[in-house]
């Protein structure tokens, strides 16, 4: 942006809330919260999901929902956990367990592509042939827990008191953010989010770019569910567990940095605040509904907050065009 | 070009005893400056006000005051049939009868006559359920007092764009005891009318003045102004430049009203150019669901036009030949390139441009960035591996902004949805223009677009052809069609019937030819179905 922009509350909110929550807990909790095992313990937690939140990210921008993002990933582990106990090397798991991903986003993109069906039909109820999927592929019972070192190393090697999966992450993220912000590529899909038909006969192929991207979410979603599997082992219900938070956070994020805009940074700053307040009530209250109470309500908020502040921008375009209309 | 003569004088009646709009010295000043300046006006019982003025003159301004909207600053006064505006208050401006009809019509295409008349005031009831029977009755009343004669039960959207025009007024013009209706102000009725929907139009408006109603009619189209209006008022920079009798007034006298200094005509040169070479676009055959064999061809440095009332196929050749719509039959010819059917990219890639007629909708991203509207179709200009240069783009978008003289001048990277029409359509042009195109394919190129920003993107036609561009263009506006081609190819019934070439190009053969009125063969016929614009 080359006119300087107002460091308001408006496009920095989320810093500025994510502040406020970490001084409430550090005053409120002061022996468990400020610690830096808080910040090990939340960064490692959520990184999963800001992948997560990432797939779901890049669909999105072309105005493209993929819902079978966390049903892929649930997937992927399941299958990736399966492939090492049964002494697949290490390498090839992990290739293979993110090309199911890539090959689910594909025959995602044919569906919504080639079938016409509209992308939330499509992938909604992919995730349920997904979940069948999974019951058949485990028999319907829980694969034993791998025992590798090497495998777990994968995603719990310390860097700077990380683990690294918290660097995986970052990788992804500023990859994407290359990507959706600096070359043709995410250009076109901003171009198709805003209006399909204008990115037509500006001649953008749409068909392609939005095949691409559930490709891509597919791939994330291949990507998280490996990493998931070396960090957690074989979770059964943790993706779809993570879908709605992932779309809060896009949603979030998206009144962030760029406000109107879905975007990678806003994404993620969007699911460590909401860790950050989860993680500060835990240490407070030990019920168990926290999580997910926090992550409808962040939904719910995001969208209105989002559709309310564009309101708010129409409105005062309107002005300016009502004043400019009348100063030339 | 000699303008109708005026016909409406005899429903206007500046002699009128008591006007039913009197505006004393309104002035309104907005933070960054003065949109009206001591601005009066009067418009009598009856009489159709002709309200003219660029994009920013004030007119807006003007309109929203009487609306309600805007309050003015101290000092100026606003009658309505004898009854003082309390100024600011929507209310009062309903109450003391003034009425108003914006482009936008509002109606509820799903729904029936009927229903879109009952949605304002409510349905007459009995016991709480609605009498059907009574509500027909008080619609077709309606209807028939717009001199329309449609079934009041049928569904909106099944109508012609005069006809719902025509209830959009109905609807404002309903009886309402409490405050009878002494002004309709219709903003830009014909707007987004085709041509030969417009003559149905100034019916309309011409049933509504009979009923001794004042009409303050806004428009961008002159020739409106001498076959409606009996009065004309122009602003500029929200001064009053002139409020005279239609029938002192003549097209010149209107334009230079309107842009001040003498314009220069945007009628372009005439001299006869010879075809030279090979044609850019060469069209053979084709055919689809609105088009019959149609062929043309189109050479390097001339503007074709494309001429037709609504249906004939006029608003579907350039983007069947673009690849927006289905093509069935016939092949299209860009330099020795054939280009395929409904592939955009393709045809882009050819170096072919278009614009389609549906600007907010087709043409531009509404919530992206004008700096990105115009990247969007030329990436490589500013790919610097491995990044897209936002230096180099800003640069582009600032050329085509000074170029085109886009206003706010700075607003770059704000959203399109933040500009006028006029200066959107800038940008589209910019977007385009960029790529240096071979072929310009464009759908009313000048639609929705005021006076002054009409010649500048005129003129940057003109500049395009001059360095060996070929243009097709379409457009309703036959005016447009004259002053910009060199040669015209007429639509009747999606097939070629008529081309005219140089001083052939008039506004009365045009029509004359997109009605398929024969010269020959001239037959009487009312005024009201056929007017010479």
């Amino acid at each position: 942006m080359n006119k300087p922009r107002s460091f308001g509350f408006e496009r920095f909110s989320g810093l500025y809330l994510w502040a406020f929550l970490i001084i409430m807990f550090s005053i409120w909790v002061p022996k468990l919260f400020p610690t830096t095992s808080t910040l090990y313990s939340v960064a490692a937690e959520r990184s999963i999901a800001a992948i997560l939140a990432l797939g779901v990210l890049v669909p999105l921008i072309g105005g493209t929902f993929d819902l079978a993002i966390g049903a892929t990933a649930n997937l992927v582990t399941l299958s990736t956990v399966l492939m090492i106990t049964h002494h697949f090397n290490i390498v090839v798991a992990i290739v293979l367990g993110i090309l199911i991903g890539t090959v689910i986003g594909t025959v995602n993109g044919f569906i919504v592509v080639k079938l016409k069906v509209g992308s939330f039909i499509a992938t909604l109820g992919m995730a349920s042939i997904l979940a069948a999927t999974q019951v058949i592929v485990t028999n319907n019972r829980q694969p034993r827990i791998p025992v590798n070192s090497a495998w777990s190393s994968f995603t719990q090697t310390k860097v700077f008191g990380f683990q690294i999966v918290v660097m995986y992450m970052l990788v992804i993220a500023l990859v994407l953010w290359w990507a959706l912000s600096r070359t043709p590529a995410g250009r076109y899909l901003y171009a198709i989010g805003s209006s399909p038909e204008a990115a037509r006969l500006s001649g953008v192929r749409v068909d392609f770019y939005t095949w691409i991207s559930l490709i891509s979410s597919g791939t994330i979603a291949g990507i998280a569910g490996v990493l998931y599997a070396s960090k957690s082992g074989p979770g059964l219900t943790y993706g779809p567990s993570l879908l709605l938070p992932a779309f809060a956070a896009t949603f979030l994020g998206s009144t962030q940095f760029l406000p109107g805009r879905y975007n990678v940074w806003g994404s993620v700053l969007a699911i460590f605040v909401l860790a950050t307040g989860v993680k500060g009530l835990q240490l407070v209250t030990d019920v168990v509904w926290l999580d997910q109470m926090f992550s409808g309500v962040a939904l719910i908020a995001a969208v209105a907050f989002a559709l309310g502040r564009q309101r708010s921008v129409e409105e005062r375009k309107r002005k300016q065009l009502v004043r400019a209309d009348a100063h030339p | 070009m000699v303008p109708a003569v005026s016909q409406a004088s005899s429903t206007s009646s500046s002699t009128a005893p008591a006007p039913v709009l009197r505006v004393r010295s309104l002035t309104k000043t907005f933070v960054g400056g003065r949109a009206l300046d001591a601005v009066s006006l009067e418009i009598g019982a009856g009489e159709v006000h002709a309200l003219l003025g660029e994009n920013g003159s004030g007119k807006s301004t003007l309109i929203k005051i009487l609306a309600g909207y805007h309050r003015p600053d101290p000092g100026g006064s606003v009658e309505i049939g004898g009854r003082d505006l309390t100024f600011g208050s929507a209310h009062s401006s309903y109450e003391i009868g003034a009425r108003f009809v914006h482009q936008d019509l509002g109606l509820i295409e799903s729904e029936s006559i009927i229903d879109n008349l009952a949605f304002g005031p409510g349905y007459p009831t009995r016991w709480g359920t609605i009498r059907s029977k009574l509500a027909a009755e008080r619609a077709s009343r309606a209807v028939q007092d717009m001199d329309l004669d449609i079934d009041p039960r049928r569904a909106v959207a099944s109508l012609s764009p005069a006809q719902k025009t025509g209830v959009a007024v109905a609807r404002a013009l309903l009886a309402d005891e409490g405050s009878p209706v002494h002004l309709l102000v219709l903003d830009e009725p014909t707007a987004r009318l085709p041509d030969d929907e417009v003559e149905h139009l100034l019916g309309i408006v011409r049933a509504v003045s009979r009923r001794g109603i004042g009409v303050l009619y806004v428009t961008h189209r002159l020739d409106e102004v001498f076959q409606i209006a009996g009065r004309a008022s122009v602003l500029r920079d929200g001064l009053k430049i002139a409020s005279e009798p239609v029938a002192a007034l003549t097209r010149e006298s209107l334009l230079h009203h309107l842009l001040g200094s003498a314009i220069e005509s945007s009628r372009r040169s005439l001299a006869t150019k010879s075809r030279v070479g090979e044609p850019t676009l060469k069209v053979a055959n084709v055919s689809s669901e609105v088009l019959r064999n149609v062929s043309v061809e189109v050479y390097p440095g001339e503007i074709v036009g494309i001429a037709g009332i609504t249906g004939s196929g006029r608003d579907a050749l350039c983007s069947t030949l673009f690849g927006a719509r289905p093509r069935d039959h016939g092949t299209v010819t860009v330099g020795h390139q054939e280009l395929a059917p409904m592939r955009p990219d393709l045809t882009i890639a050819q170096n072919v441009a278009y614009v389609p007629a549906e600007r907010k909708l087709h043409g531009c991203f509404l919530d992206l960035s004008a700096r990105e509207n115009i990247g969007i179709a030329n990436l490589k200009d500013f790919w610097r591996r491995p990044s897209l240069s936002r230096s180099a783009e800003t640069g582009i978008a600032r050329k085509w902004f000074e170029r085109f003289g886009v206003r706010p001048a700075e607003a770059i990277n704000q959203p399109m949805s933040s500009f006028s029409g006029g200066n959107q359509q800038k940008v589209v042009f910019g977007k385009w223009f960029q790529r240096l195109p071979a072929l310009f394919l464009l759908d009313e190129p000048t639609q929705g677009v005021d006076v002054g920003a009409k010649a500048e993107l005129h003129n940057a036609l003109f500049d395009a052809a001059q360095s060996g561009a070929a243009i097709l263009m379409s457009s309703s506006d036959v005016d447009e069609l004259v002053a910009t081609c060199d040669r015209v190819i007429v639509l009747r019934s999606g097939r070629v019937v008529d081309t005219l070439e140089g001083e052939q190009i008039t506004v009365h053969s045009l029509t004359r030819a997109a009605l398929g009125v024969d010269d020959a063969a001239d037959t009487p016929l009312s005024n009201e179905t056929v007017v010479a614009r």
